[in-house]
């Protein structure tokens, strides 16, 4: 049978709030306790099991901001941006469009929330902005009250209702999550234990300084913890998943022989595209592709020797044509081997190895599997006779040293290398073959110009696929969206 | 060395048609098969497979030439494939010298003798529309017309004509003028960019004046193709000579496997010229060298075979292998790569990895080393590792904070307004970081190491180290706290501060971090603005430091 001084210093605490207040949540109850919510869940499960106590158990939805909308409610939902653009004096689509106010997708849901909120008009094609400009729209008062806990969906009155199935129907801004709430009274039987006294002991909690230097401790009796209920949640610092498998890599190559070499991102055309024999009209040298900053050129930072004889085997290869405007453009490199490229040309190695990991550019628009801006890594070797099958050679152990055994090669192209090859592995999760890293052996119009003698091998590929898998990521956005949850509780040990 | 997988070319070949090209092979066995002649399948859906072709291939551009290179790995047909040009048709294209300055080059062939059928009508459609985005540069370059010879009257010419000529383009059935079908058609609206400045344009004519096709936009109505055709007048127009002759003899073989009979077009010009030209090229590679780019000891009869596998044609004389390239393969310019069609002859598959020695010890570079210590110290201190992008937006960068940047380097085009702006401070980027978590639990320490970007005299870019703290009671005195056991544990430096004016940062609560005399960075408490822009409750305080400005000669 229950009686009061069989019961857990936990659950008396409970129940002496419970007296007191009906239905209440366990989040309440660790207030009013002064508890740790995992010491009240405890609890309220023994008490539960003996019981004293009912829970009742509800679930209703709720609706949070998602990583897009928090990031869209800093920036401004797209009638937004377009109002303020017009009010900075673009007048006209095609303006606000030049001015990056939107995007060119966004243009419709802008002029379509625009005049929704009568925030313009149009007049003789152009448009204005209204006195109702100033206002904030409906779905920019919504998204401003969302907040961490998120709303309640069935709580909202029917405009706001209105206003909640209109933002849904526009992609990522909101997530509707269901929340689990419990609901805690006690029952016929707990109240006929109540009320409940503290028994008033001699007993210390604490043991303390005093105690210990006056040797008062002898004299005490210490009461007991209760040692089974968990701790409060601390959480330490850490490295961030995707530089863990950075930095294995980087072990993995230094292991296998190979140096580190670092560089600059921001990189002009020539070392990015017309060094590694990529011809100016090329598609992956178009703005659609690459990122080129605004307005700046710089002088092509390679001697005169090595301009001359890159523009000569440009225009053996194009009708005479090359263009050295062309090349001074300044980009964000879209691959690492310019850095590899530019330290060949520079060492001249007869023998060696070097790796980078390092950021690269690719003007995409962002989705699940693609991201504008993501890691690379790169690997060469430069030897007397290196090979082919060399190659192959050193990518097997590479994969190896990451725990991927079953690999194939398949031909390919890039522009810079010959033979070029694919690597294939197996991957176990999702059992099928996937693409990994590109390969070869640069082709004589790279190496020639720039005196490197010997062939180089190289290879390489986005890191972030590695760590999709490694971390059974289905959006490539997680590894940058700064989550604290999945940064906080991945968990760090392969063993 | 990462693909734009999204940007490669596909071609459509039915089950059947696969079946038909290699004979009493599995479907399984030319499934695994086709990537070992760089064919990447993309899908296989409804009998229809869909298989990816790299753009140094354009003759892989219709299943003709997938069927080339299919049989020959699988020894079915080897060496040269069959190709032959009739003779002369002789019939002349004369060309105006007025289209000189605007799209100076036209090569043309006829085809004959077979009837077109649905499929092979598809085929060409997409042949057509892979040549124009690939060697054709988005028509720019090169692009190509498909004409009912037989709707033609010869000689035809290749002039100029007005903006207000007018003709039936394809597709409609009234007469429109240039201006209209540049300003109004879909199809002019995709493309005039290509003519823009012009007061003439390119036009080809017949000898009755009936229009043939306005080059790159649109074909006339009058020689449109169909079901009925038995006979085909192909022509290609350019701005690069080079990128005619190579479209026209890849539609010249495929033509030719199709059944069609390939006669040449006497182009006048200049000079009198017939195209297609069609002769092969020569190329000739030392067995030594072809061995040592592959790791392989094979014999030069060995090599030719593989060659022959490639479908090239190759003899050895010594130890030189003559290859002979046909006019179609665009790709094959050097002697690497006949090594490379000799590995893919020799089967891919069949290549046994070795692994060389390597000839020295590794290492990191010294910089990777300072950062592992960084990050040692800083998660040490209980912070959380963040990475974020470089790109990033006017908004979150300046907006946020109420400041206005005039000298922020910006990309052209970006397809994302998140991505228009490099960062030249990481401080943004954190607080962007604990906007996105203000649901979950405090305290919350970030730190980030990563590259800022700056327009100076000229654009600079520097290695940076941002923290920030947020929770109820986080402030100046914590942040000092963590920037002094930063520095005094990696490099064993005292900190000192002196008030700046930076408006990330409270009055009065901002400074200056200065180290050995230099500034090296800011620190201070973010102001009330921003964090009401970041949607953010509690305090927080931040710093960012240049590593430049701390580790000298890198």
């Amino acid at each position: 049978m229950n009686n009061v001084s069989t019961l857990h210093p936990i659950e008396r605490s409970i129940l002496r709030v419970l007296a007191n207040n009906d239905a209440i949540s366990i989040e309440i109850l660790a207030k009013m306790t002064n508890l740790e919510v995992d010491q009240v869940r405890r609890g309220v499960e023994w008490l539960k099991f003996k019981k004293l106590i009912s829970i009742n158990e509800s679930s209703n939805s709720r609706v949070f901001l998602s990583l897009e909308g928090s990031t869209t409610r800093i920036s401004g939902l797209p009638e937004r941006r377009l109002v303020n653009a017009v009010r900075e004096g673009k007048n006209t689509i095609r303006e606000i469009l030049a001015w990056g106010a939107i995007r060119n997708e966004e243009t419709n849901a802008a002029i379509a929330g625009a005049k929704r909120n009568q925030w313009i008009q149009f007049e003789e094609g152009k448009m204005i902005a209204t006195a109702l400009a100033e206002n904030k729209s409906q779905e920019e008062v919504f998204l401003d009250k969302l907040d961490s806990n998120g709303i309640d969906i069935t709580k909202l009155n029917d405009e706001e209702k209105k206003v909640f199935e209109q933002l849904k129907r526009r992609p990522n801004y909101l997530e509707v999550r269901v929340h689990n709430e419990y609901r805690i009274s006690l029952t016929k039987v707990g109240e006929k234990l109540l009320p409940i006294h503290e028994k008033e002991g001699s007993q210390e909690r604490r043991l303390t300084s005093e105690l210990i230097t006056s040797g008062r401790w002898k004299e005490v009796q210490f009461s007991a913890l209760d040692i089974e209920a968990p701790a409060p949640t601390v959480y330490p610092g850490r490295r961030h998943p995707l530089v863990d498998i950075v930095e294995e890599v980087k072990e993995i190559f230094v292991g296998l022989g190979f140096s580190e070499i670092e560089g600059p991102i921001l990189q002009s055309a020539f070392w990015n595209f017309d060094a590694l024999f990529t011809p100016q009209d090329h598609p992956a040298r178009e703005m659609q592709d690459t990122f080129y900053i605004s307005g700046q050129r710089q002088a092509i930072p390679a001697t005169v020797d090595q301009k001359r004889k890159v523009a000569q085997v440009h225009k053996k290869w194009s009708s005479n044509r090359w263009d050295a405007k062309e090349a001074e453009r300044v980009v964000l490199r879209t691959h690492t081997t310019p850095v590899t490229l530019l330290h060949l040309a520079s060492v001249k190695p007869d023998n060696g190895r070097f790796f980078s990991v390092g950021r690269v550019f690719r003007n995409e628009k962002m989705s699940y599997k693609h991201l504008a801006e993501f890691h690379q890594v790169e690997g060469v070797a430069t030897m007397p006779r290196a090979s082919l099958r060399d190659l192959m050679g050193l990518q097997i152990e590479f994969y190896a040293k990451m725990g991927i055994k079953k690999i194939k090669f398949w031909p390919t192209f890039f522009p810079y290398t010959e033979p070029s090859l694919q690597s294939m592995v197996y991957n176990e999760k999702l059992e099928k073959w996937v693409e990994l890293f590109g390969m070869g052996i640069f082709r004589p119009e790279v190496t020639e110009p720039l005196g490197i003698k010997n062939p180089v091998l190289a290879w390489g590929g986005g890191l972030e696929r590695i760590a999709m898998i490694r971390f059974g990521l289905d959006d490539i956005r997680e590894l940058y969206g700064n989550r604290l949850t999945w940064l906080r509780s991945v968990p760090k040990c392969q063993l | 060395m990462a693909k734009e997988r999204a940007k490669m070319p596909v071609v459509n070949m039915t089950v059947d048609r696969l079946k038909k090209i290699v004979p009493r092979v599995k479907l399984d066995k030319a499934l695994d098969i086709l990537p070992f002649v760089a064919l990447d399948i993309e899908g296989v859906e409804n009998n229809v497979i869909r298989i990816e072709y790299n753009p140094n291939r354009p003759d892989f551009s219709s299943d003709y030439g997938i069927a080339r290179a299919l049989r020959g790995l699988l020894g079915i047909e080897i060496g040269l494939p069959k190709f032959r040009i009739a003779g002369k048709s002789g019939l002349e294209v004369k060309v105006d010298p007025a289209v000189k300055k605007i799209r100076p080059h036209i090569v043309a062939l006829t085809a004959r003798n077979r009837k077109l059928d649905d499929k092979t009508i598809t085929q060409l459609i997409a042949m057509q529309e892979d040549l124009h985005n690939g060697i054709g540069r988005r028509r720019k370059k090169a692009s190509i017309g498909i004409h009912n010879l037989d709707a033609m009257r010869f000689p035809i010419s290749y002039t100029t004509a007005g903006g207000d000529y007018s003709f039936v383009p394809l597709g409609e059935s009234r007469e429109q003028s240039i201006y209209t079908i540049l300003k109004e058609s879909d199809i002019g609206k995709q493309y005039n960019h290509i003519l823009s400045g012009l007061d003439r344009y390119p036009i080809i004519a017949d000898n009755d004046r009936t229009v043939v096709s306005f080059p790159p936009i649109i074909n006339g109505c009058a020689t449109k193709i169909d079901g009925t055709c038995r006979n085909l007048f192909v022509e290609v127009t350019a701005t690069d000579k080079k990128a005619a002759e190579d479209i026209l003899a890849i539609i010249a073989i495929t033509l030719y496997d199709a059944g069609f009979e390939i006669r040449t077009v006497t182009i006048d010009s200049d000079k009198k010229f017939e195209t297609p030209h069609v002769k092969p090229s020569m190329i000739s590679a030392d067995i030594g060298y072809i061995n040592s780019v592959l790791g392989l000891t094979l014999k030069p009869k060995q090599a030719v075979k593989c060659l022959k596998k490639s479908r090239l044609d190759a003899r050895a004389s010594g130890r030189k292998i003559i290859c002979t390239i046909p006019r179609y393969r665009t790709d094959i310019s050097h002697a690497i790569d006949i090594a490379e069609e000799v590995a893919i002859g020799y089967g891919i598959f069949n290549l046994q990895p070795t692994f060389p020695s390597a000839p020295t010890a590794g290492q990191k570079n010294l910089l990777s080393i300072s950062f592992d210590a960084i990050r040692a110290a800083l998660t040490g201190l209980g912070m959380l590792e963040t990475l974020s992008f470089s790109l990033t937006s006017k908004e979150v960068q300046y907006g946020a904070f109420g400041i206005s940047n005039k000298d922020m380097l910006s990309v052209d085009g970006s397809k994302s307004i998140e991505h228009e702006i490099l960062r030249d401070s990481l401080v943004p980027s954190l607080l962007q970081s604990l906007s996105r978590n203000v649901h979950e639990e405090y305290p919350q320490r970030l730190f980030e190491i990563g590259k800022t970007f700056r327009k100076a005299d000229m654009i600079a870019e520097s290695w940076n180290i941002g923290g920030a703290v947020a929770h109820a009671e986080a402030g100046y005195t914590e942040i000092r706290s963590t920037i002094q056991a930063l520095l005094k544990s990696c490099w064993g430096k005292d900190v000192s501060t002196s008030a700046t004016t930076n408006a990330m940062f409270m009055e009065g609560r901002r400074a200056e971090i200065v180290v050995d005399g230099r500034k090296v960075g800011l620190i201070g408490e973010i102001t009330p603005l921003a964090l009401e822009s970041f949607k953010l409750r509690v305090p927080v305080a931040a710093f960012e430091i240049d590593l430049s400005g701390i580790i000298k000669d890198k």
